[in-house]
């Protein structure tokens, strides 16, 4: 690189991927598309020198789970990549290869939320307690524990 | 078991017993604070090895269990199969807010509602997280306790029924063993 | 040779704390490892959506005992700064003396599980002797020996009075010598040079790329802090130091803990000594305005990350909390393949796992390590 990244040059070259917003001095929020965000990511990485993953974020928006990358490099500015995802089929392509720590991050949120991460090599479900049923997903906003379902733990005789 | 065993090597081994208690600390899903203030007993500043409690890793060989905090529903199994490995007579100590009712974590959905739906509990030390000095009177005390259960020839004395709980649906529950 | 199943856990004298290896070796050589700490989840994030500020912050002062004070002010921070509270300097010092206080403690507790999980207990006993000066001026601070509850939205709960600034002045001498010593121990100190040296290397592109945080970074050259990157609280106006080495092994993690021990010390010295007159809070609003945050902060294991986002409501409308242990767990597994059985408990120990802030959220990793 000849010139040194600044907030303005990573808006620019991130443009191409969907809308930019600065939320922070510091911090570039970018709202991408799933099928983007490999390329996001490796633009990210080979052209403005982000090196490392900080997290995965979830939110529950009520119609869709939304995901946030969050990137920061030797500049310490931090990027936000974001993506939206139907509430009904949640899929969206890995970042593991790109990013290895993605893969204990991806893991949890497939657990906690549902999303399959599409080419994880190891996404099956260890996070909850082994005895937890398929298809409850707790951090969702609308879930609330079933009384009739046994969770896990150890079964006690009613008195 | 009702009636004192008062034979000459049963005294010395309740003697020996109550002198030197060997204790196993489980780790049920807390916080770390309870643990690391159980570590603290064991250094220098309040050092509970002059009385002769001594630390152990495996259950098999301790007296007194300590739960540390409440019980997540993954370590629910656990915690009994480690009580199970203990021999009698055994004692178990809940630690904190959060071993005698779940504290801040009441109600939370990965979790065993309190520590005495998965294992009876003998004494509970309140604090969040209680002082090394409030865990080496908890040990006291359920040495006191183990005196005295020793004189009756075993725990029935005092416990009139099986130790009861709540479960997660708020229904109460009980632990056959 | 045919590889066996080594499993470790979760209750086992060489594990403080409940986690569970399952080692696949070669005769004494690690091949590959599979990890399982979900046994500490809770599910802490969805109990703080339905609690309000004052009552989210105990209960995220408790997803760890050792770093209590980070979570805590990690995320008053990024509410206040969502809701564009000026917090008085008053109040940003007593925040950054409980915080080099909690780090202190935190250092001199790992030193100790360090030293013992090589045997060398009298390092472990002296540690934590130390470190009960610090549990001292914590517990005349804050009133608690652990969770000191300092924090509320908008600044501090409890004053500092001068005797108390004073009798933490009066330790600090005795603590600097101390920490004196151990600097030199652990450069000198034969025992620790055999079992730290050359364990668990970890190269600096390793260490980018599998996205180590903290010390276990920081020994490997990778010059990140949010202390000075982000500056918060206090740390823009009071002189310090990041400390980063090159050796990339646990000898190097340890130097970075105990170089930090050091800065801590500086940094609590020179906040007690230049403690600002003033308020210690103001008044905060019930409810917060929509916005959302991504608030960091440099815990004692590393980098800490609340991603919080608020509905104008008096709760949060989504916490996310990423621990550094978290972060720091790939990298640990890449560590371990190619080392001896005997080095797991040396090299676990080394990035300071703290397992309950982990599993708040509960995590499990398998790390298929291409061979190497």
């Amino acid at each position: 690189m000849t010139r040194p990244v600044t907030v303005e040059t990573i808006a620019e070259r991130m443009k191409e991927f969907g809308t930019v917003e600065q939320v922070r001095k510091n911090r570039i929020r970018i709202r991408t598309v799933p099928d983007k965000i490999h390329d996001a990511i490796t633009t990210a990485q080979a052209m403005l020198g982000f090196d490392r993953l900080i997290t995965i974020s979830t939110v529950d928006n009520g119609e869709t789970l939304e995901l946030l990358y969050h990137l920061i490099g030797s500049h310490r500015i931090i990027i936000s990549l974001s993506l939206d995802l139907p509430r009904d089929k949640p899929v969206t392509p890995t970042v593991s290869d790109l990013l290895p720590p993605a893969g204990i991050y991806e893991r949890q949120i497939h657990d906690l939320f549902g999303i399959t991460f599409e080419g994880n090599p190891n996404m099956k479900k260890i996070i909850l307690n082994e005895g937890w049923p398929e298809n409850e997903y707790p951090l969702r906003k609308d879930w609330k524990p079933n009384a009739g379902v046994f969770y896990g733990g150890i079964k006690v005789e009613r008195m | 078991m009702g009636v004192p065993d008062t034979g000459m090597s049963q005294r010395l081994v309740n003697w020996a017993r109550a002198k030197s208690p060997w204790i196993t600390v489980y780790n049920s899903g807390a916080c770390n604070a309870c643990d690391i203030e159980i570590i603290a007993c064991l250094m220098p500043r309040f050092d509970v090895e002059r009385f002769g409690i001594l630390v152990k890793g495996s259950p098999r060989h301790a007296d007194i269990l300590i739960v540390t905090g409440h019980v997540t529903l993954k370590q629910a199994s656990r915690l009994r199969r480690v009580w199970e490995q203990m021999p009698e007579p055994k004692y178990v100590i809940a630690m904190g807010a959060c071993g005698a009712s779940g504290g801040v974590f009441h109600g939370l959905y990965h979790m065993v509602e309190s520590v005495d739906c998965v294992v009876p509990v003998d004494v509970y030390v309140a604090g969040c997280p209680p002082r090394p000095d409030e865990i080496i009177n908890a040990v006291v005390t359920c040495l006191n306790l183990l005196e005295e259960d020793a004189a009756h020839g075993g725990k029935e004395w005092r416990q009139k029924k099986p130790a009861t709980g709540v479960d997660a649906e708020g229904k109460s529950c009980t632990v056959v063993s | 040779m045919p590889e066996v199943v080594v499993s470790i856990g979760p209750q086992h004298p060489a594990l403080k704390e409940p986690v569970n290896f399952k080692i696949v070796a070669d005769g004494e050589k690690i091949v590959r490892l599979e990890l399982d700490l979900s046994y500490n989840h809770r599910g802490i994030e969805k109990a703080a959506e339905q609690r309000n500020f004052i009552r989210v912050l105990p209960l995220l002062e408790r997803v760890c005992g050792i770093c209590s004070h980070s979570h805590a002010t990690v995320f008053s921070k990024g509410i206040e700064e969502i809701m564009g509270l000026e917090i008085p300097p008053r109040a940003q010092y007593i925040r950054t003396i409980i915080a080099e206080l909690e780090r202190m403690h935190s250092h001199l507790l790992w030193l100790g599980v360090a030293a013992h999980v090589i045997g060398f207990n009298t390092l472990f006993m002296w540690t934590w002797r130390d470190r009960e000066a610090v549990q001292d001026t914590l517990e005349e601070m804050s009133g608690n020996r652990v969770h000191y509850g300092m924090n509320e939205i908008g600044g501090v709960r409890r004053d500092l009075t001068p005797a108390q600034v004073e009798a933490a002045l009066e330790r600090l001498p005795a603590l600097e010598e101390r920490i004196k010593k151990y600097v030199e121990m652990v450069n000198s100190e034969e025992t620790m040079l055999i079992r730290f040296r050359d364990v668990g290397k970890m190269s600096r592109e390793e260490a980018l790329k599998y996205g180590a945080v903290g010390p276990t970074a920081r020994a490997s050259g990778v010059d990140y802090d949010v202390r000075r990157d982000d500056p918060y609280l206090a740390y823009a106006e009071v002189p310090w130091n990041v400390i980063t080495d090159t050796h990339g092994d646990v000898y190097g993690r340890t130097r970075v803990r105990v170089g930090e021990l050091w800065e801590s010390t500086q940094i609590v010295r020179y906040c007690l000594e230049n403690l600002p007159a003033g308020p210690i809070r103001v008044d905060a609003p019930k409810n917060a305005p929509k916005g959302e945050i991504l608030s960091r902060y440099e815990a004692p294991r590393g980098e800490l990350a609340h991603f919080i986002r608020t509905n104008g409501t008096d709760k949060v409308e989504r916490v996310d909390i990423r621990t550094p242990t978290l972060a720091n767990w790939t990298s640990v597994a890449v560590c371990l393949v190619n080392q001896n059985i005997a080095d797991i408990p040396v090299i676990v120990a080394a990035i300071d796992p703290c397992l309950s802030c982990t599993s708040r959220m509960t995590v499990v990793n398998r790390v298929d390590k291409e061979g190497r």
